[in-house]
């Protein structure tokens, strides 16, 4: 009975939209803290490459992190 | 006449379950937010109530009618979505009372599909429907905002293990300001479509407005007010619950918590599977929680917590047949209804009069581990 009342398509599409998404988002926006943090510490010690290095992941995490939010924003309007 | 007073009489009984719901699901949103001390208690209500009255507006979809696929449509009166809002409302003040995050929206299928039970008998209920769309979800949503959450924590501290816990914290916490923000709007958007869906129903039912039509904007407007009036009301003692005696969180726990949340809620509304929005945070808040320790859960709490699930659709579903029970006791008419209301509200008042005018003060912020 399960078997024919459940929508496993639909199912499967929320497990993996859900785990990349979420698992996703955390991911980057703790690779933007540690690019965040480690730039200040590079700077500081007056290691310019490895400063701007840092400030490049930490723009790239931010950056996904922002785009998630406002494509969950997105997804909200277009229901 | 007596339809316009029980079309009236069920109008506010939706704005009173929408309140409720408010009130109740206030912690889903602003708990981890406020136990990791990234946001003051009364700026996170009140950002919280601002967020889902935004929200109601942002979409007016009306597909998720009442108990919609669960109970035969064509059986349902205002009497029994009035017996069933009762059911829900009663279901939502006993768990307030006792602290645990349970779903409003399995509150009010129980409380309909009780009052269908008990009108129209077991015709009225569709079994495939509340296994397919209530019961395997309410499976899913917490396990799948566990792991989630936990995957996400995990990976989180091996990226910032070795960092200053200060600057991860106040990062953190900013990010959390974020997160929680798309949580509330989240919120917004499906759960005052519930209350702009039954009082719609009731309005066609009655012949006030043509089948098929979009809510009316005074609808819209008194269902999106009432939802963030019940949200800036706070229900600190669920707050407390999912935001310290599960477990105690730092804000890295709490940013994974909402994200994984928000993540799932809008993945699930997306793709048309819907799930319970306190299920996926508890099982989020729990399962950031286990995976940084599994005796960092307190499993004790979590136990009552699903306890308190397990049991909402029946105790609702009960409430909600004693309601319709009582309420043809007096006919098929509104007299009905107005007593049971008078009743309803008689206890409400000595209940939780005294209780509400000593005003609660918001819980203080809980001292908080670094990660």
């Amino acid at each position: 009975m399960i078997a024919t009342v459940v929508d496993w398509a639909a199912l499967r599409d929320v497990v993996v939209a859900s785990l990349a998404a979420g698992v996703g988002v955390t991911v980057a926006f703790s690779l933007a803290i540690l690019g965040l943090t480690r730039f200040a510490d590079m700077r500081r010690d007056g290691k310019a490459v490895e400063a701007w290095a840092y400030a490049g992941l930490a723009i790239v995490g931010l950056a996904v992190s922002a785009t998630a939010v406002v494509y969950g924003i997105v997804l909200m309007t277009s229901k | 006449m007596d339809s316009d007073l029980v079309l009236v009489i069920v109008v506010v009984t939706a704005l009173a379950f929408d309140f409720t719901n408010g009130f109740h699901d206030t912690a889903n949103v602003v708990a981890t937010g406020i136990s990791t001390r990234a946001i003051p208690p009364r700026t996170a209500v009140a950002g919280a109530a601002i967020l889902n009255f935004v929200g109601a507006f942002i979409s007016l979809e009306v597909a998720a009618t009442v108990a919609s696929g669960i109970v035969e449509a064509d059986l349902v009166t205002p009497t029994i979505v009035f017996a069933g809002l009762i059911g829900a409302i009663a279901w939502n003040l006993i768990t307030w009372w006792y602290g645990l995050p349970s779903s409003s929206s399995h509150a009010l299928i129980g409380g309909v599909v009780g009052a269908a039970f008990a009108a129209e008998g077991a015709a009225a209920v569709i079994g495939e429907g509340l296994v397919g769309d209530v019961f395997i979800p309410a499976l899913i949503a917490p396990l799948l905002a566990f792991s989630v959450a936990g995957l996400g924590i995990l990976l989180a501290y091996r990226i910032i293990g070795r960092l200053r816990p200060g600057s991860v914290n106040r990062g953190f916490r900013h990010g959390q300001l974020v997160s929680g923000s798309l949580l509330a709007l989240s919120h917004g958007t499906n759960d005052a479509q519930k209350t702009m869906g039954i009082i719609t129903l009731a309005l066609i039912a009655n012949g006030s407005l043509a089948n098929g039509s979009d809510p009316p904007l005074w609808v819209v407007v008194s269902a999106a007010t009432a939802i963030a009036l019940g949200t800036y009301a706070g229900g600190w003692r669920i707050i407390r619950t999912l935001g310290t005696r599960i477990i105690k969180m730092d804000p890295a726990q709490g940013f994974a918590a909402q994200g994984a949340g928000a993540t799932v809620i809008l993945a699930s509304s997306h793709f048309g599977y819907p799930l319970s929005t306190t299920h996926t945070i508890s099982g989020a808040v729990m399962g950031a929680g286990a995976a940084k320790r599994l005796s960092a859960v307190r499993w004790g709490v979590a136990g009552n917590i699903v306890t308190a699930w397990i049991f909402t659709i029946p105790a609702a579903g009960a409430i909600g047949a004693l309601v319709y029970g009582v309420t043809r006791v007096f006919g098929t008419g509104a007299l009905g209804p107005v007593v049971v209301s008078i009743l309803v509200l008689g206890l409400l008042g000595a209940i939780f009069g005294r209780r509400f005018r000593e005003v609660p003060a918001p819980p203080p912020p809980v001292p908080v581990g670094e990660p």
